[in-house]
This record gives structure tokens, C-alpha cells and sequence, in this order.
């Protein structure tokens, strides 16, 4: 296993030629306080360290930030001459780190998330609260089409809250929590009664709005409610990756379990993860996954009057920039401009470091902010939990769902 | 001797002493890996620079300025007792005064950020080396790099007007400024274009700024020899037409991009050319047309033009990573690709270039072509295995052999990655072939005026 990492590790910063074009997209470099280890460049050459220590028997320097504090975003491909993803050293380093017996180099709030999801299948151990939102629906029963919340709308306000108490405390003492709860996971539940209920009531309010958008098109589903799992996203993306084989058996399973035979997913990271990823672990995986505007049919509005600008979630357009379907959808809601740093050259809105590294999380967000709101657009419209509590810096934020649900036809 | 104290009283959070955060600045894109350095500065004022700069002329530290670290010598890496001075944070488009031509910029501002900004008003900074993406003005003036564009617009020491630099002793000058012509005594400007970091720390630049043309359009065409090329671009300048950019790619460099970049080529062609016309929207068509034309006399195994915008800027990217993208053709992963950059007249790139591959084929080893034959710049890309001594030793024959070869057909040892570590006994040699071994002297006392010391950027360009 640590072979084959090593020998994809390689064969990544081998095509390397440090040329920097990545990190002039890299959006974690600028709040970095432009430190080259925490930009596309640098985490290849860290990647290359790590590598040869690794190769000589030489212990491993506390590196880990570099890798651990990339987005995932892989706005470098794009850009790269020779094909290298910076993203991907990352992700393969952070796998090394996670195998090895030596734990310096792993972060605490990872081991955390990791182990919490492992123990309550969800990262913050409240999945028996990610149904609240649904109560009074009715669902479908044996369905063809599932609706999978995949948890993420439901855990934002408490990683909000759960990240103004990090700040309080300083990163010595917050990662010794961290540590504690990673040892100790059932304490989880003290920091997870902290939320921030009126964003939940606004995610839960999304929540049904997409159900609505979707009945409104004729669409019929099935929900699991309360033993829906969280997708294992953190798991993956922070290199756990024998663990996420593991689990993402175990979420298949279950939806498979369900009966049926098509996915609709409602945030691009569990959409990426289930459509490009889950694939690669499951043998002979057929399921369908969908995102929720793939099937939506509402009218169109002739008379736009509304200027938006749409934020293109990474996890849609730097994964396949052909897929434009939200803003296909809202296009024909409203006037929709991008960002000037849109398509392949998008720039992320820096949720992924959220619970890692928040201060760096909250300047890239503002400088993705500070983009969009310089279209001159009246809204700025989200496809993605994260981004949405990520770029919320104002009241002219809001989510494509809850966007699309206000001007349907009454 | 730990300076930390000192450092943060200057500097406060803007310093990095952490040996692992340290370890990217060790290596630009060149093949060099430096010293770990004492630390690295991201200063965010010129008063920071300031102290910082008296503070290391009294303690006989070394400084390396850094820009966007695209030094392709080595100019940018820390040696033995140095500190690194990135200016990252210098990333300010100051002021853009069109009527007067001039734009005003601080030397972190990458030069594509800087043309995107200009093309809002339809100017733009004709000096577009390779790495335009990464690269800084600060860095660009300071090596005086050329580009694509060269061809029609010269090298950057044709676009800086003026810059305001903080000296190693801590004061500033301001050298020229936002007017076109001056004539005012020694041209103070003109030695910091290419200096490398050496004089002292541009931290201002007072640039001059161009309409853009009104219409390009560009041609493609593929030949079976490189003379056909170089007869091609003679006849076409000859007739008054001056190619905005004229590049040639040999056929491991068309691979390469094939494999990088999914380009299709002609199977049959050896040399690639691509040529843009700038022109205005009455009279592009024809310009075209009358430069295919000069082209189609050569017999051409294939030649297209187009105007399409996307077309052109999906060429014009390829062309700029083709360095990178030929690391897609290493025959061993251990290989890497170490880039040459001479230059000759243009009516003698052909001759020169026959002779550089020929040795290339004595020596075994395997090199790509490519560069601008407008300006007679050739890029010979050696592919070299780093831990291999015999690899290194016939690459380093080559270089000395490919200098050689552009003195002698009356070039230059750099054409625009300046010389840094890697070219500093080429230098010597060309003064030499010149007799005017003299100069290096002449270099070492500008140096000694301005840094009395030898504080800045020590061991790059000369001993």
C-alpha cells in the first residue's frame, strides 16, 4: 500500500518543474500570508521532501499543514503545462501521513472527524438530528430515486459554532480537545449541542425547498431520514483512505439497501464523492447518482430583471468543467453573471479548511467574496452548503434551492 | 548566529524562520537547490525593506530578493548566509495613466495580473516572457527577460521608465519616472534591468504601457527543415512585416505538447511555425494572407490561419508551458529538463541550430528545440539525469558547446534568463571572445557603489 503511494507520489512531483504557474490559482497562497508551503508549488516541492525522506528511512519533519491545509480545489491542473494536480500530492501525502506509525504529522481535528464518523456515522455524531428538517413530509416508499442529503446542510451550524469556540480557545487548546475527542469520541456530544439554530432553521428551510423543487417536476423519492449516513467525505479527502474503503462499503450498503437505483445527491461535494470516487472503492458499484437540479423542469422567467453572479462550487466545475447545469437552471431565473474568476480558473470559496485551518478558511472566503461581489450583482448565488456559510458575509447570499423555491409560480 | 530577535523587531509577524516552511524557497524553477536560508521576509512596506536592508549590510548578511521564483539560472535561490527577501506582498497596480502611457506597479504584481488590468482599457505590457503567469515585474526587470512579443515590442529594458529601489545601506533612490524620454546624466534604470537582485530591492516600477493592436491574426505552418523557416521569416521582414510573435518548435517539443496538451500535428513535420500579424481590422485579412503567401513559397507540409480568439490564446498557452510539457517525453523518470537560452542574429538561427543538434547527436543525448526565431532566440532543452555524472557532464558540454556556437555566429551567451549561478563562467567566456574581459570589472565596481558590502544577491552573475 505505502509502496504504490510512493510510487504515485513520485511519478506526480516527477513531472514537476517548478515552474509556479500553479500557485498563481493556488486560493490558500494570498491568505497564507503568501508562505510558499501553503501554495500549489510549495506542497509539490513538500511533497517532494516528503518523498525522499521517506524513501531513505529518514524520519519525516512536521510538514503535514502544507497538505493538510489545500482546498482539494485543483484549480493547479488547469493550469499546470505538464499535467501535475497539486491537489493530488496532497491528498497522496496526507495518505502517507495517515499510515505511518509516526502521528506528528497527523492533525488532530482529522483524527477526530475520522473517528467520530467511524463510531456515529456522521462527523459530529448528530446524525439522529439530520432528519428534523424532513419532519411532516411524507416520502415515497420503494422509489426508484433516492433523496440523499448526504448530512451536510444538516452539520453546517454546528461546525459554525463549533469553529467560533475554536477561536476562543487558541489552536494549542483546541487541538488538545480535538485530541481528547479523537481518543475519546463519545465526547463529541458536549461540543455538538452547540449550533447555531437559525442557521439550521434556514438549511432546513433549503432542505425542503429542494424537495418542493423536485415534486414541483414530477419526480418521486425516497428519503432514510434518520439512518441516512453521512457520505464519509471528510474521511477521503483527509487520507484516510483505508478507512473510507471501509465505510463508503458500508454507506453503499445502505443505499443500496434502499432499493433504489437512483441517487439524488443535493451538494456538490457528496455528489463528486459518491459519482467520481465511491466507484473506485465498491466493486461493480451501478447506482445512478444525480445532483437535484439535474432533474428539476420549472419555468422559465422571460423578464429577468434580477442581477445575480453564481459562485461555481470546485467540486463541479474543476472536477468536469462541462457540468453547467445550476447555472443552466438559473439562467433561466435570473440575469447570471460569473465571477471574473470563473470555468476552469474558479477560485474556491475556501470551506474545506473550515475546521483545520479557520483563520486561512476566512480570508480566502473573503477574497472569493470580495470577487463576486464586485460584478455589481444584487445576490450572490451558492450549490453547496459550505459555500454558502462560507460566503454569507453579508445579506446577499443565498442558496440556488431557496433562490429558485421563491419565484415559482405561486 | 540567530538574528530572530532582530528580524521580528523589524518585521513583526512578516518572517519565516521554520526550517520546514523555509524549504520551498531553496529551489526556483532552475535546477539549482540553495542553502537553507537564515529566514524569509515577506515584507509589506518599503520602510520594513528599509531596515531590513541596513540591518543585514551591518551584520554581513546576504540577501536574495525573490519575485515569482521563475528564475530559470538559479538568480533566485538562497546561498550560504542569506535571506531571502520575497515581495510577494508588493502586489499592487499602483496607477495607469494611458494618455501619458505609462502604468505604475509595485514589483510583486505578476505579469499576467498586470496585462489583465490593462486590457480593461484595451493597453497592455508588451514584455510577456514564458512564465508571464508567475512571473513578476520586479523579476522580469531584473533579468531583463524578452518573450514571445520580443519580436515586434524588444526585451523589457524597452518598457521600464523608472524605478524607485531601496539601496543595501537603507536609503532609496528613485531612478527615472513616469516620462517617456528623459536625458538627465548616467541612466540609472538601465543598470537594475538585469542586475538580478544585485544593486539593491526595486520596490516600484514605473513601466510604459501600449494600445493594444487593433487586429492579430496567426498562422501555423510546419516544415520538413528549419532553414525553410528561417528563409521564411528573412523574406517576411524583409518586406516591411514585422511578426508580433514568430516561434519555432522542433519535433520532440510538437510531442511533447501532443502528449501535455492533445495537440494534433503533422505527422511528417520537423519544425512547427507560428507567426502572428498584427494589423488593423481593414487590412489583417490581407496581411495574412500576404505573409501565408511568403510562407507558401517555402513549401510548407501544412499551414492554416486563424483568427479565432480561443484558438489562439489555447496556442499561445501551449507554446508558453512547452518547457514544462516536455517532461511528458523524459525517457527515464530520473531525467529532468534543463532549458538553454542563447541568442544569435536572426539570419543566423539556422546554421546555429544545425550545429547545436549536430552536437547534440555526438554527444548522445537528447535535446528539443524551440524559441523565438524573430530575434534569432534559441531554447535548447536538455534532457539530463541530475544523479547521473556522465548525464551531467555531457550537459554541461553542451551548454559551454552552445555558447560557443552563438559567439561565435556573433550572439549572446543569454538572450533572457540573465545569468545567475549557472552562466556565470559563460559570461566570463563571452567577455573574453569579445576582449572585454575588462567589463566584469567595470560590472564588479557598479556593484561596489551600490553595495559596498557585497550584501545583495551575492555569487549570482559574476564572483
Amino acid at each position: 500500500m505505502t509502496e504504490n503511494l510512493l510510487e504515485q507520489l513520485e511519478k506526480e512531483v516527477g513531472n514537476c518543474i517548478n515552474c509556479g504557474f500553479c500557485e498563481t490559482v493556488c486560493p490558500t497562497l494570498d491568505p497564507s500570508g503568501f508562505s510558499l508551503w501553503k501554495g500549489a508549488r510549495g506542497r509539490v516541492i513538500m511533497g517532494r521532501t516528503l518523498l525522499e525522506d521517506k524513501k531513505n528511512g529518514i524520519p519525516v519533519p512536521v510538514l503535514s499543514d502544507s497538505f493538510y491545509s489545500c482546498l482539494d480545489c485543483h484549480a493547479c491542473l488547469y493550469v499546470c503545462p505538464a499535467g501535475v494536480n497539486a491537489g493530488k500530492v496532497s491528498q497522496l501525502s496526507r495518505e502517507l501521513i495517515t499510515t505511518s506509525s509516526d502521528r506528528r504529522n497527523e492533525n488532530p481535528y482529522a483524527r477526530m472527524i475520522v473517528e467520530v464518523t467511524a463510531k456515529y456515522g456522521n462527523p459530529l455524531g448528530v446524525k439522529e438530528r439530520s432528519a428534523d428538517w424532513a419532519e411532516g413530509i411524507g416520502f415515497d416508499k420503494n422509489a426508484d430515486y433516492l433523496l440523499y442529503t448526504g448530512n451536510m446542510f444538516q452539520l453546517m451550524p454546528y461546525t459554525k459554532n463549533l469553529n467560533s469556540a475554536r477561536k476562543s480557545m487558541g489552536k494549542a487548546l483546541s487541538n488538545f480537545m480535538a485530541s481528547r475527542v479523537a481518543n475519546h469520541p463519545s465526547l463529541i456530544r458536549l461540543l455538538s449541542r452547540m449550533r447555531d439554530r437559525k442557521m439550521e432553521q434556514k438549511n432546513f428551510e433549503t432542505l425542503r425547498n429542494i424537495v418542493k423543487l423536485l415534486r414541483i417536476s414530477g419526480i418521486r423519492f425516497s428519503y432514510l431520514g434518520e439512518k441516512e449516513p453521512y457520505p464519509g467525505t471528510f474521511i477521503y479527502d483527509l487520507g484516510y483512505i483505508e478507512k473510507f474503503s471501509k465505510y463508503a462499503n458500508y454507506v453503499h450498503s445502505v443505499l443500496k439497501g434502499s432499493g433504489a437505483k437512483k441517487i439524488i445527491t443535493v451538494d456538490p461535494h457528496t455528489y463528486d464523492l459518491l459519482k467520481n470516487t465511491f466507484p473506485k472503492f465498491i466493486a461493480n458499484f451501478d447506482l445512478e447518482i444525480l445532483y437535484y437540479l439535474d432533474l428539476i423542469n420549472i419555468p422559465t422567467i422571460q423578464d429577468r430583471k434580477e442581477k445575480v453572479v453564481y459562485h461555481e462550487p470546485c467540486h463541479f466545475v474543476l472536477r468536469d468543467p462541462k457540468y453547467s447545469r445550476p447555472f443552466q437552471v438559473l439562467s433561466s431565473t435570473a440575469d447570471t453573471a460569473l465571477a471574473k474568476r470563473s470555468g476552469n480558473r474558479s477560485r474556491c470559496c475556501g470551506g474545506p479548511d473550515e475546521l483545520t485551518f479557520p483563520e486561512l478558511s476566512e480570508k480566502a472566503s473573503q477574497i472569493r467574496y470580495d470577487e463576486l461581489k464586485s460584478t455589481g450583482a444584487d445576490l450572490i448565488i451558492t450549490a453547496c452548503p459550505i459555500c454558502n456559510v462560507n460566503l454569507s458575509k453579508e445579506n446577499i447570499t443565498m442558496e440556488i434551492a431557496d433562490y429558485l423555491a421563491a419565484r415559482l409560480p405561486s | 548566529m540567530v538574528y530572530t530577535d532582530a528580524l521580528r523587531e523589524i518585521l513583526g509577524k512578516n518572517v519565516i524562520f521554520d526550517p520546514v516552511e523555509k524549504t520551498p524557497y531553496l529551489s526556483d524553477a532552475s535546477a539549482f537547490t540553495g542553502k537553507e536560508p537564515i529566514a524569509v521576509a515577506l515584507p509589506e512596506s518599503v520602510d520594513e525593506i528599509r531596515k531590513l536592508l541596513a540591518f543585514c549590510d551591518s551584520n554581513k548578511i546576504f540577501v536574495v530578493p525573490r519575485g515569482g521564483g521563475t528564475s530559470l539560472t538559479g538568480a533566485s535561490i538562497p546561498l550560504e548566509n542569506f535571506i531571502v527577501l520575497s515581495m510577494a506582498k508588493f502586489n499592487r497596480i499602483l496607477n495607469i495613466s494611458p494618455a501619458d502611457r505609462y502604468v505604475v506597479a509595485e514589483p510583486g504584481v505578476r505579469l499576467d495580473d498586470l496585462n489583465e488590468k490593462l486590457s480593461e482599457i484595451n493597453f497592455f505590457y508588451p514584455p510577456d516572457p514564458a512564465s508571464s503567469m508567475a512571473a513578476t515585474v520586479g523579476g522580469s526587470i531584473s533579468t531583463n527577460a524578452g518573450g514571445l512579443r520580443a519580436s515586434m515590442y524588444g526585451t523589457t529594458k524597452e518598457w521600464v521608465l523608472g524605478l524607485e529601489v531601496v539601496l543595501p545601506d537603507g536609503s532609496v533612490i528613485t531612478t527615472g519616472g513616469k516620462v517617456l524620454k528623459r536625458s538627465a546624466g548616467y541612466d540609472l534604470t538601465a543598470l537594475f534591468i538585469g542586475a538580478e537582485g544585485t544593486l539593491g530591492v526595486i520596490t516600484k516600477a514605473f513601466l510604459k504601457i501600449w494600445p493594444k493592436p487593433e487586429a492579430t491574426g496567426r498562422i501555423l505552418a510546419y516544415y520538413d527543415s528549419i532553414e525553410k523557416i528561417g528563409l521564411a521569416i528573412r523574406n517576411i521582414k524583409a518586406s516591411g512585416i514585422t511578426p508580433l510573435i514568430a516561434e519555432f518548435l522542433d519535433r520532440i517539443t510538437m510531442d511533447s505538447l501532443r502528449k501535455a496538451k492533445g495537440m494534433a500535428f503533422p505527422e511528417t513535420a520537423s519544425y512547427m511555425l507560428i507567426l502572428d500579424v498584427a494589423s488593423t481590422e481593414l487590412s489583417i485579412s490581407d496581411d495574412l494572407e500576404r505573409t501565408a503567401s511568403m510562407l507558401r513559397d517555402l513549401q510548407p507540409i501544412e499551414l492554416s490561419i486563424t483568427r479565432d480568439p480561443e484558438e489562439m490564446a489555447r496556442i499561445y498557452e501551449a507554446r508558453k508551458g512547452a518547457y514544462s510539457s516536455l517532461l511528458k517525453v523524459r525517457t527515464s523518470s530520473n531525467q529532468r529538463v534543463i532549458i538553454g537560452d542563447v541568442v544569435v542574429p536572426a539570419s543566423e538561427l539556422p546554421a546555429a541550430l544545425k550545429e547545436v543538434a549536430a552536437k547534440a547527436e555526438e554527444l548522445g543525448i537528447m535535446v528539443a528545440l524551440f524559441g523565438h526565431i524573430s530575434d534569432g532566440n534559441i531554447h535548447a532543452n536538455i534532457f539530463a539525469e541530475p544523479g547521473d555524472k556522465e548525464s551531467m557532464s555531457k550537459e554541461e558540454e553542451f551548454q559551454v558547446y552552445l555558447g560557443k556556437v552563438a559567439l561565435q555566429h556573433g550572439g549572446s551567451v543569454s538572450a533572457e534568463h540573465g545569468i545567475g549561478i549557472e552562466k556565470k563562467e559563460l559570461l566570463l567566456d563571452q567577455e573574453r571572445f569579445t576582449s572585454s574581459e575588462m567589463s566584469i570589472d567595470i560590472m564588479r565596481k557598479i556593484k561596489h557603489a551600490f553595495d559596498p558590502n557585497d550584501i545583495m544577491n551575492r555569487g549570482k552573475i559574476f564572483d
